[in-house]
């Protein structure tokens, strides 16, 4: 250790550290992009200038950016509130498909005019993904099973389930694709150009949910279940229960999200619909710390970064260079975390 | 007392095989060890007897190379030596049985005796390392299996593992750390055959222990220690229980008596308040952990439970506060009978509860101040009604508690753990003192607190035992106990023994029943 220099670590971060942290990380991920691409012999403020003009000055650039948007904000919510009780579930990818897949259901089965059929798909997507998470959920409830690998490993199942019907059973027969069933009859209306209303009802669900922890008594249970097990147990809270219904909510909001993408972006099931959506709802959680308003901010962030990708992907760069910009966001994030529990002390210095 | 084995006899001169001399360790704010001398002959069976806290444990990871002592020496065989590592121990001799096992649960025997030796073989197959292990075995008369995995065996199995794991390293001295404990009375006997063997060899066992009986039967000579220091060291042959008794807890008890009533305060209910009929309860890991347990708690008093930590008293805090079903029996409250298990059913009845491990029960540390002072009345308006939770209102009731425990908050909203932790314990026990209308159950309340905070702890109890709540006062410290209690009760593995009027107890009697003895075997 340093003459003179001692490491003291706070058992409590204060949230404004763990914020300049989460910039420095991005900053830090950005200088090193621009110093690859300077190597790569690119010209990297040119670019930056080119993304964020590509982005915001034309309304085609505005709607593939909002449309990004949706289903970042829901994956992180979805993963913010589970994370309330302490649950991580790495399955939303798996939730977003099967509720795509119950839309897609409905949207090609059910007849009926929009206005019944449209909250239908809503309410089937909802249900697929709470039934998606409902064997992780009554495992770790009830066998103490570990919700992480549970939830991971059914997002294969489900990705096997939506391409097997999208390039099966239901895939188009009269159109060209062989890999995707035919276009649903009804679609989510528009809210600005092509972005569908999914936008604001996403903005409102994380404000609800925010709402809904911060001022009700089912709430406050469920945070203080989330923070201390045993002094929930003790205060004579039903944690179980608790981590049931929050664990079924995070998949359900994962559902909607695929039924929102399916219905109102994508209108036809295919295999790569989820798109990593439900991953990268991990990150959208763990930059904004679990909070359900911050998600829809890094909800945005995520959709520029990602966006950013498929408009430099047109300049000849790779597309998994931005998905390596993001694993090293979240990497040097949890460093960033880490190091916001430390602060250095001088020697003899009796500030504790 | 006779052991019925030959006893080594040491040839006279001969060298102690350990000795230690002028031992000290310090923690912060606390001495663990002070000047203790410790000699251990070859061939004999040396018990360390003290209560917790007594600083047997510091003394032994001194020995074994874990902690390095302030001050003082060790000689081992006549030769001086420094412990940097618990490896240099091990080299000069030196094993020690843990009282929980580091054993690797998913490794066979033979490899956990394996594990970390200079001489295991480089490549060694599975057959090969059990071929050894079995010859450890027979050269030892330690019988284990060595291709079992230790998850397969009894605790009594696995402490043989453990033992022979340390004779392997050819250990001249072995410590063990409790361990009767763990075992059955016919896993203890196998034992003390076993060490009988060990020593007749010329070896040396350092037992620690608090059950006076087993030491008598056991050791051939005791040393008692008492807050770090070392009282006495005594031939087995010249002691008797009741002096171990009083040399293990025979402090100079401060009478500080806080069991007379001020006038006005509520008088000792004819009727008990809260009744355990025959109750039973398992531990966490299924055990039984509370044999047949009938007390009375009645309203305006104060009923001590003495007793050496982890022979019940976690259980039975959980039980009287509805955190643990019971195995069998009843819990009467005020007349009518309860369900077990229903925390919220005790609180809401006026069951208050300070737990042992404030910190790891009765807070959420990383949660605001306010919301950690309302875990009890959230539920309750201005707070909660309509499924509500108020937050402004939280926070005056918080102010509100926070002024009657005297902390000073500065953010309501910052964590709780960033109050000290006796600031902790206060506003904990007066989150407590407001619903414990019926009984308050205190675990360990002044653990862990200076003596301001202790004082400010025992006055709080004694307010609410005045104010007409019945008081379960767990602790290890008999002083309080002395103190406080109208009655004592001592739990000794999972038995509640006698819950004697404190004006009719002595601190001898006291020490006896913590170490097993039932007043009645005394008197015989």
């Amino acid at each position: 250790m340093l003459q003179g220099l001692r490491l003291q670590r706070l058992p409590s971060v204060q949230p404004g550290i763990a914020l300049a942290m989460r910039a420095l990380a991005i900053a830090i991920v950005v200088l090193a992009a621009s110093i690859a691409l300077l190597v790569a012999g690119e010209d990297p403020i040119a670019l930056g200038a080119q993304l964020v003009s590509a982005t915001f000055s034309s309304t085609f650039g505005m709607e593939d950016f909002g449309l990004l948007v949706i289903p970042l904000i829901l994956t992180g919510l979805s993963v913010a509130v589970g994370q309330q009780i302490g649950i991580w579930n790495i399955g939303a990818e798996g939730q977003f498909l099967v509720g795509a897949f119950a839309a897609t259901a409905v949207g090609l089965f059910v007849p009926g005019p929009a206005w019944l059929i449209l909250p239908l798909i809503i309410a089937a997507g909802a249900l697929g993904g709470v039934v998606w998470i409902l064997v992780p959920t009554l495992a770790r409830a009830f066998v103490g099973v570990n919700e992480l690998i549970t939830t991971l490993l059914l997002n294969f199942v489900a990705a096997l389930l939506v391409y097997y019907v999208s390039t099966g059973p239901w895939r188009d027969r009269v159109g060209m694709s062989n890999s995707s069933t035919p276009r649903i009859t009804v679609e989510m209306p528009e809210f600005w150009g092509l972005i569908h209303w999914g936008l604001p009802i996403a903005i409102l669900m994380a404000l609800a949910a925010a709402a809904i922890l911060a001022f009700s008594r089912w709430g406050y249970e469920v945070r203080l279940s989330g923070s201390n097990p045993s002094a929930a147990a003790y205060a004579g809270i039903a944690v179980r229960r608790h981590i049931i219904t929050v664990m079924l909510l995070s998949g359900l909001i994962a559902g909607v999200a695929g039924a929102f993408e399916l219905a109102g972006t994508v209108h036809r099931l295919q295999g790569g619909i989820s798109n990593n959506f439900g991953y990268l709802g991990i990150m959208v959680a763990v930059l904004a710390r679990n909070s359900c308003v911050g998600v829809i901010f890094t909800g945005i962030l995520m959709a520029f970064i990602l966006n950013s990708g498929i408009i430099l992907q047109t300049q000849g760069i790779t597309t998994s260079a931005v998905l390596a910009m993001t694993g090293a966001i979240l990497f040097l994030t949890a460093i960033g975390d880490e190091l916001a529990h430390y602060r250095i002390l001088r020697a003899g210095s009796t500030r504790a | 007392m006779n052991a019925t084995q030959d006893r080594y006899i040491a040839a006279p001169g001969t060298a102690p095989l350990v000795q230690l001399k002028g031992i000290a360790k310090y923690f912060p704010g606390v001495v663990a060890n002070q000047d203790v001398d410790l000699d251990v002959l070859p061939g004999e069976i040396h018990a360390l007897l003290g209560e917790n806290g007594a600083g047997k444990s510091t003394l032994m990871n001194i020995l074994t190379g874990i902690y390095q002592p302030d001050a003082g020496e060790i000689t081992i065989d006549g030769y001086a030596k420094e412990f940097a590592t618990p490896l240099d121990a091990i080299a000069a001799g030196i094993g020690m049985v843990h009282q929980h096992f580091k054993l690797v649960q998913a490794f066979t025997v033979a490899e956990n005796i394996h594990l970390g030796w200079s001489e295991t073989p480089r490549l060694a197959s599975a057959r090969k390392l059990e071929a050894r292990t079995k010859a450890l075995a027979e050269r030892f008369n330690l019988h284990v299996r060595a291709d079992a995995r230790i998850n397969e065996l009894s605790t009594g199995e696995q402490q043989r593992v453990e033992i022979l794991r340390v004779l392997a390293r050819e250990a001249r001295i072995l410590i063990l750390d409790e361990p009767t404990a763990v075992l059955t009375p016919a896993e203890a006997r196998e034992l003390f055959k076993a060490l009988r063997e060990f020593t007749s060899r010329g070896n040396a066992v350092i037992f620690i222990s608090h059950k006076l009986d087993e030491v008598l039967e056991i050791s051939d000579r005791i040393t008692i220690l008492r807050g770090g220091r070392r009282i006495a060291t005594h031939d087995t042959s010249e002691c008797n229980p009741r002096m171990l008794a009083r040399l293990m807890v025979g402090r100079d008890i401060v009478l500080a008596d806080m069991r007379q009533r001020p006038p006005g305060a509520a008088p000792r209910s004819a009727e008990p308040i809260l009744r355990l009929e025959s109750v039973s309860a398992l531990d966490d890991g299924g055990k039984t952990a509370l044999h047949d347990i009938t007390l009375d708690i009645h309203a305006g008093e104060i009923v001590g439970i003495a007793g050496v930590a982890g022979n019940g008293q976690r259980e039975l805090s959980h039980v009287l506060t509805g955190l643990r079903r019971i195995a069998s029996g009843r819990i009467v409250v005020d007349g009518a009978p309860i369900g077990a298990g229903d925390a919220a059913a005790f609180s809401e009845l006026g069951i208050g509860h300070i737990p042992e491990d404030r910190l790891r029960s009765g807070l959420a540390p990383a949660m605001s101040v306010a919301i950690n002072a309302v875990m009890r009345e959230y539920k309750k308006p201005p707070i909660g009604s309509g499924g509500l939770y108020r937050s402004g209102a939280a926070t005056l009731l918080a102010r509100e508690i926070a002024k009657a425990a005297d902390v000073a908050v500065p953010d309501f909203a910052m964590p709780v753990r960033n109050l000290s932790g006796g600031n902790q314990q206060r506003l904990v026990a007066r989150r407590e003192m407001r619903i414990a209308h019926k009984v308050l159950v205190a675990a360990y309340p002044s653990r862990g607190l200076d003596v301001g905070a202790i004082n400010t702890m025992l006055r709080y109890i004694v307010e609410l035992r005045d104010a007409g709540a019945g008081i379960v006062l767990i602790s290890e410290d008999l002083e309080e106990l002395l103190n406080l209690s109208d009655r004592i009760a001592v739990l000794y593995e999972g038995r509640l023994m006698g819950a004697l009027e404190n004006d009719k107890i002595d601190v001898e009697q006291i020490g006896l029943l913590m170490g097993g003895r039932t007043v009645r075997k005394e008197a015989a």
